[in-house]
């Protein structure tokens, strides 16, 4: 006797469960231990290095500008100012570099920054000169102080 | 001492690693010497520097994972100056882990014992709570008086600028300088100076 529809008998329970756990533990590869062979332990793992990635994408931008900020700091330090007096000064001569440019600059292009450095600290002691002297005519070349009356 | 910072020979791609260019300079990393006399110096002020340059704040291609701290040999430790009571106020705690084992030391009785410890201990505080401060404090020369070994001395490149301006005692001072010091006022024949 044959049977025809034994094979309409047969259930499936989802044919690609294979295929759903290799997608989840190609993420887990590089993991220490068990957790990059065993689905169960994978997925827990996986799912919190996911929730520490989103996370971080966050955080990288303010841990890069940290950086270059402390970059910054040591290179100007070399030239003899501090951070804050090179960026404001900066800032006050009209020179929008930001702080990613700066640190590049002060690793690769050594004489570029000394003469940043230069510009500032000129524009610093033209601010101190105007706030002193009292507002005569010659204020400077690199400041463009305005008095009112 | 010349720049840490290193101009690349090539910069051609807008997306340049500093690792790729960074490896042209063979020296960018290598370790540096640096001498500090601790005669009549406040240690704290000694501390910071000694801590900026151990880990390699002071250049510009610092990065905490990158090792790029420096050596630093402090000279005189013995004769350091604490400002204010503090040889007799400021009191260094330990505790030995045993009951009973908590104990309080002055900083005279400290520096009387072992007259590197206190400078020791203060760039020890001053370095980041990470697993490069003992590496970093094995960079750290501490020497008590002005000897140093033959080793040390043939690496040391440059010596930094002392924090403190030390001021003259009134014996260092020639008679003359004393007579040129202006007066405020002249006492009369008959003050009693105490």
């Amino acid at each position: 006797m044959v049977f025809l529809s034994l094979s309409r008998w047969i259930r499936s329970r989802g044919p690609d469960r294979y295929w759903r756990h290799r997608e989840l533990l190609q993420h887990a590869r590089h993991f220490r231990g068990r957790k990059n062979r065993c689905y169960s332990l994978a997925l827990r793992t996986v799912r919190r290095a996911f929730q520490y990635s989103t996370r971080d994408k966050r955080l990288k931008k303010r841990n890069m500008r940290l950086l270059w900020i402390s970059r910054i700091a040591a290179a100007s330090r070399e030239h003899g100012l501090k951070y804050p007096m090179l960026i404001s000064n900066l800032v006050k001569c009209q020179v929008e570099l930001n702080r990613k440019v700066l640190a590049d600059l002060a690793i690769y292009e050594p004489k570029t920054f000394k003469s940043l450095a230069a510009l500032a600290k000129r524009r610093r002691e033209e601010g101190f000169s105007d706030a002193l002297g009292d507002g005569r005519e010659p204020t400077g070349i690199f400041s463009r102080i305005v008095h009112s009356g | 001492m010349a720049s840490f910072s290193r101009a690349a020979q090539v910069r051609n791609s807008p997306w340049n690693s500093l690792c790729l260019l960074v490896s042209q300079q063979w020296a960018s990393f290598s370790k540096v010497w640096y001498l500090i006399d601790a005669k009549m110096q406040p240690p704290g002020k000694i501390a910071t520097m000694c801590s900026v340059r151990l880990q390699g704040k002071h250049k510009p291609i610092y990065h905490a994972l990158s090792d790029c701290g420096d050596h630093v040999v402090v000279v005189n430790t013995r004769h350091i100056a604490f400002s204010g009571n503090k040889w007799e106020q400021k009191v260094y705690s330990s505790h030995s882990g045993y009951p009973g084992g908590f104990k309080q030391v002055t900083a005279a009785q400290l520096h009387q014992k072992d007259p590197t410890a206190i400078v020791k201990l203060a760039i020890y505080g001053m370095l980041p709570r990470n697993l490069l401060r003992r590496t970093m404090m094995q960079r750290l020369h501490l020497f008590p008086d002005e000897v140093i070994p033959d080793e040390i001395l043939k690496n040391l490149v440059e010596e930094l600028p002392q924090p403190r301006k030390v001021p003259r005692r009134l014996d260092e001072y020639t008679q003359e300088e004393i007579d040129a010091f202006p007066r405020l006022w002249t006492p009369p024949e008959d003050y009693r100076m105490k």
